[in-house]
């Protein structure tokens, strides 16, 4: 009756390995045994890098915190998915249930030009960072800002901007982008900021730095495929690639400089 | 805001938009080049008199600039995005599964179907524009006989099938591309979005289906 | 174990006089100030990015100042405060009911049970208002109105709206602000930011907080920093626990080390347990999930009447069950405070009436709510936490008994700090939970968001100022011998762990820890257990140091190594948690002392004896540390016996 199964799964496993970024790298074959249906992709990866302790070899190194599904750590390229088979999942989220005793997994890290990986399946994200640093925020200092309900926002635009916002910058858009484009992580914080008033009023300049920075970091374009928002653990749209795009125009033509 | 990063209007976002315009543009062309050709089941002497209205109008090498100028940028700025998005992934995936809602069988083509048009491009002006020379006398007037020699042009039966995988081609092209360049101008609605895109693979069937149609008249009009 | 009682200090918590409601703004106008030009020759150096180090790293390089910022995680935007869901109290009184900046001041001193400083309350109760306005500034999307005002809703007992809330994620979207506004100082240039760092050594020169240490997790090296001021803003050592909603990453060394260097840990023994968490299911087991308390207002939390009874909960007929909140606490019935309806969750488990395949859950059924309300209103109101409990458990709670127990939630203890957020090492500031101040012994919902960002949008940025204003700076480099000493203390630390190469993996040791803190420093506590907890910390830390198996090598990327170095101080936090636990022999909010308590099995205060704070000064691994006090009065809120009844 309760949620645990007594049977146990077994795996095989087909993970990235390499050492560090400058490795080749290879997947290399893990055979795991003694799988509980109630185990989490991460528990399931920390059964076998505990496995892999005792046998005097080095873990597998990936990317995870909170382990709720908000803190957008976790990674990975499953089965060539983003987070995994389950829609709007990360893969802390996932859970072993979703998968047979005696199935194959294939696990990747994020590849992209512009996310190196450092380890086995941890990538470098901070491109995320330093797009959000080239216009990400509303330039506003800490201070004596009018009375909050002085700023009238419509409740429909109100859960628009909120459904943007939900982004957890965890990178399954540009992972599973057959592009590796960024477009839907950066979009997602522009039509935020654009659909509120605080934001609207740097909008497109906002919008020229951030398409700016995140071109010479190296991401793909868009093809309009919309694999970013199937694979979003967070359900964003890309109609916010649409807005970015109209704000966009509207930058282009309003520019001064 | 400190923007001191170079802008052009050649970032990601303005190729997609020139690509969307002269995409929508070409879009216009096939259009009215096909509603022009429909000339052709009148019979010989309304296509040949539409014929040479368009050609002996001095507008005309405006025109064919301008159009050839949609097709270059065209071209060109898909020959940029293809291959930064080929540079955007140095290493492929093992394992890769599409989900995507926009993914089909024509987005995942563009770059072929692209390619299959331009040679078909080539080869169409070669064939007819600059095809066999013929003479007719319509209402008085001596003027280009295009009628027949398009209808020379497509009793070789290899001309028909060939025009037609072009054509299909590019219907299959513009069915992904008609409702992407919405998109790409920044034109989403949940309300519109799901007409868009439906018109979009109509146009598509709309071009390949009604291009088709002249090579086939054609061929049977030659007496097969 | 005897407590030495020669060396007592009485602290001093630098708290000014005249009335409560005036405090804050007399001594902002009595704190020295920086002159705007010089501000730019102070550095501060700010270790943890979530509410409270973003919010201060921000806020002090808008003004002026030179700020380095530091976290464990790939993006200061992952800190922990993400995952807070339910809300943001602040006096606004925008529904009209009644609140105001001293209501929510009192309700925060009486929810603490009465071991909080007033005047910081007080504090924290006026910024709170400014707290939303700055926010809303920031684009952070609040729920509204279809007028477009700000929404509220009750929280966690509180009788009035005060809490301001973005969908179940008003964590994400305040972190994401405090996130944004230092960006826009790192694209400035007046924040450096280091990512994947861990801080492994504070740094004092002449006694003042003057650097760290840090490891990089990605190279495995070691790096120092030095400034002009450090803070601390490295959230609570939930961990100890092994099991608890905290993240894994979130660990107590940084904390734990500047102890180590002289720091004061404040009443390490109060923690708090969050009632409505998803129930362990099996060893395998990482962390532990928490579901919001509003379930409980539609929920009816029950056991079987008969002990170990493994019927499925539709084969228990109503009179076998027993609705023990509603028994117990005919008043309150299943809305009791989350200390209550924790201990007695944890009471019926252990005498045999839990439910699951582990007997360690209770049910939360909403079967009477569905059938009152309406599937559909029930949808509305908890949808995305029944699809989350779903997704875990893999059972439907619309058809099934929902199962919860209780798990470690924050801790409201930590580093001392007096009235400036300063700790007793000058320089060295500790903000959010790290430090002990504002919650007492027990936290309202909704006042961690408001205290992290209060300490570090609305405090640091005046106290610090004086603190620069008031003191003379040598420059100090990081090739001087302090740093020097510091870093081959920590490089040893690490060499030392991964020379061990025993048997038992790191995170053997965590569970074992986890297991004696939760059986025995967990929600009921008592004298025999609490000294058994601390022999038995003792000696669990004593195998660590011999058997430990620490796999891998040092340079790069090494988590095994990373855990080892936080469970280490784990082991030793642990035992100082007992010791504060055991030293305080009463009942207080979070802390439950068997011993003291009402006829009712209610918390039972000492003020006679325990209306102080107890600040643990190091005095050496095994050696015992020096309890300070720091005496609490009582001006404006009356000490009132706490009764839910």
């Amino acid at each position: 009756m309760s949620g645990s199964n007594h049977d146990t799964m077994s795996l095989n496993l087909k993970v990235w390995r390499q050492k560090n970024n400058k490795d080749k790298g290879s997947m290399v074959d893990y055979k795991l045994d003694g799988v509980s249906p109630d185990m989490s992709f991460l528990e399931m990866m920390d059964t076998l890098n505990t496995k892999l302790v005792k046998e005097q070899g080095d873990t597998i190194a990936f990317d995870h915190d909170c382990r709720e599904g908000i803190c957008g750590m976790c990674s990975m390229m499953i089965n060539g998915q983003a987070h995994g088979p389950e829609a709007e999942t990360t893969t802390c989220q996932l859970h072993m249930r979703k998968f047979k005793s005696g199935d194959t997994i294939v696990i990747e890290p994020w590849r992209a030009k512009a996310f190196p990986v450092l380890k086995d399946l941890m990538v470098d994200r901070s491109a995320f960072d330093q797009i959000i640093a080239a216009g990400g925020f509303v330039n506003v200092n800490t201070g004596n800002p009018q009375d909050a309900n002085a700023i009238l926002i419509g409740q429909e635009n109100a859960e628009l901007a909120m459904d943007a916002a939900a982004c957890i910058g965890c990178g399954a858009c540009v992972a599973s982008c057959k592009n590796a484009s960024a477009m839907l992580f950066v979009s997602a914080k522009i039509s935020q900021l654009a659909l509120l008033p605080q934001g609207e009023v740097e909008s497109e300049a906002r919008t020229r730095d951030m398409v700016a920075k995140m071109d010479e970091l190296g991401f793909g374009n868009c093809t309009n495929e919309a694999e970013c928002e199937a694979q979003c653990p967070k359900g964003i749209k890309i109609e916010n690639i649409a807005r970015m795009n109209r704000e966009w125009v509207k930058g282009a033509f309003a520019a001064r400089k | 805001m400190s923007s001191k990063s170079k802008r052009s209007a050649l970032t990601s976002i303005g190729q997609k938009q020139v690509m969307a315009v002269t995409g929508l543009l070409l879009c216009g062309f096939l259009v009215t080049h096909m509603l022009g050709n429909f000339t052709m089941f009148i019979g010989s002497d309304s296509f040949n008199k539409y014929s040479h209205a368009l050609t002996s109008n001095p507008l005309i090498y405006l025109a064919e600039v301008g159009l050839a100028a949609l097709f270059i940028s065209h071209i060109a700025m898909a020959f940029r995005v293809v291959l930064a998005n080929k540079q955007a992934r140095p290493t492929p995936y093992h394992t890769y599964k599409k989900s995507g809602r926009g993914g089909t069988f024509a987005s995942a083509t563009m770059a072929y179907s692209g390619v299959i048009a331009l040679v078909f491009l080539v080869f169409h002006i070669l064939g007819l524009k600059f095809g066999t020379q013929y003479t007719a006398v319509v209402g008085g007037v001596e003027m280009r006989d295009i009628y027949k020699t398009t209808v020379e042009y497509f009793q070789d039966l290899t001309h028909v099938i060939g025009y037609i995988i072009a054509i299909v081609a590019l219907g299959i092209h513009t069915s992904h591309g008609f409702w992407s360049a919405f998109q790409s101008l920044g034109f989403n609605h949940p309300k519109y979005n799901p007409k868009i895109e439906f018109l979009s693979v109509i146009f598509g069937i709309f071009i390949a289906v009604g291009f088709s149609a002249f090579p086939i008249f054609c061929f049977i009009q030659g007496g097969h | 174990m005897t407590q030495e009682n020669t060396m007592i200090k009485k602290l001093d918590g630098k708290v000014p006089t005249g009335p409560v409601q005036d405090r804050w703004k007399t001594h902002k106008f009595n704190m020295k100030l920086v002159n705007p030009a010089n501000k730019r020759k102070y550095s501060v150096l700010v270790v943890g990015t979530g509410l409270a180090g973003a919010s201060a790293a921000a806020s002090l390089a808008e003004l002026g100042y030179n700020v380095t910022t530091f976290c464990i995680q790939d993006s200061p935007r992952r800190a922990h405060s993400i995952a807070a869901q339910g809300g943001i109290n602040a006096a606004k009184n925008y529904p009209n009911d009644g609140d105001s900046v001293y209501r929510l001041f009192y309700d925060t001193v009486k929810g603490g049970d009465y071991r909080a400083r007033e005047s910081n309350v007080y504090r924290l109760a006026e910024v709170s208002s400014s707290i939303i306005d700055q926010c809303v500034a920031q684009g952070v999307p609040f729920a509204r109105e279809y007028g477009g005002t700000l929404s509220n809703r009750s929280f966690g007992g509180a009788q009035v709206s005060r809490t301001f809330y973005a969908r179940g994620q008003t964590g994400q979207q305040l972190l994401l602000g405090a996130y944004s506004a230092m960006m826009k100082e790192v694209s400035k240039g007046k924040i450096k930011s280091y990512t994947r760092r861990e801080m492994v050594e504070l740094v004092t020169v002449e006694g003042k907080a003057r650097g760290i240490v840090v490891r990089n997790i990605v190279t495995g090296e070691f790096e120092s920093y030095s400034a002009d001021a450090v803070i601390l803003a490295t959230g609570g050592y939930g961990n100890v626990y092994y099991l608890s909603t905290n993240a894994k990453a979130s660990n107590a060394s940084a904390a734990f080390r500047a102890y180590k260097k002289g720091a004061y840990f404040a009443n390490p023994c109060y923690t708090q347990i969050h009632p409505t968490c998803i129930p362990v299911s099996g060893d395998h087991q990482s962390k532990l999930t928490l579901m919001s308390e509003s379930l409980r207002n539609d929920g009816r939390v029950w056991v079987p009447k008969i002990k170990g009874d493994k019927r499925s909960p539709d084969q228990i007929p109503e009179n076998e069950r027993d609705y023990y909140l509603e028994r117990i606490y005919p008043s309150f019935g299943n809305l009791v405070p989350r200390d209550v309806a924790s201990r007695n969750a944890k009471l019926q488990c252990d005498a045999g009436f839990g439910v699951s395949a582990t007997g360690m859950a209770v049910y939360l059924d909403f079967a009477d709510a569905i059938q009152r309300k309406g599937e559909d209103k029930i949808r509305a109101e908890y949808g995305n936490l029944f699809e989350m409990y779903e997704r875990i458990t893999d059972q439907n709670p619309y058809k099934v008994p929902m199962m919860i127990y209780p798990a470690i939630h924050y801790t409201m203890g930590g580093l001392w700090v007096d009235y400036n957020l300063m700790s007793n090492v000058p320089g060295l500031f500790v903000l959010g939970e790290a430090n002990f101040s504002d919650h007492g012994a027990n936290r309202l919902g909704a006042s961690a968001l408001m205290q992290g960002l209060a300490d570090g949008y609305f405090v640091i940025p005046y106290t610090i100022g004086n603190y620069f204003a008031s003191e003379k700076f040598a420059k100090v480099e990081t090739t001087q011998t302090e740093f020097a000493t510091a870093l081959t203390t920590s490089k040893n630390k690490y060499a030392q762990l991964l020379a061990i190469n025993g048997t038992k993996t790191v995170d053997e040791y965590h569970r074992a820890l986890g297991h004696i803190m939760w059986e025995k420093v967990g929600m009921g506590r008592n004298e025999a257990g609490l000294k058994k907890a601390i022999s038995d910390i003792q000696a669990l830390r004593a195998d660590f140091w011999k058997n430990v198996k620490v796999s891998g090598l040092s340079v790069d990327v090494n988590t095994e190594l990373e855990k080892a170095g936080r469970v280490a101080d784990f082991l030793e936090l642990g035992e100082l948690m007992a010791l504060d636990a055991l030293e305080r022999k009463e009942s207080c909010g979070g802390h439950f002392r068997e011993e003291s308590q009402t006829p009712e099995n209610e918390a039972m205060r000492d003020d006679a004896n325990f209306c102080h704070v107890a600040a643990w000064e190091f005095q050496g691994v095994d050696a015992v540390p020096t309890r300070h006090i720091e005496e609490l009065t009582f001006e404006t809120v009356k000490l009132t016996q706490r009764s839910y009844k």
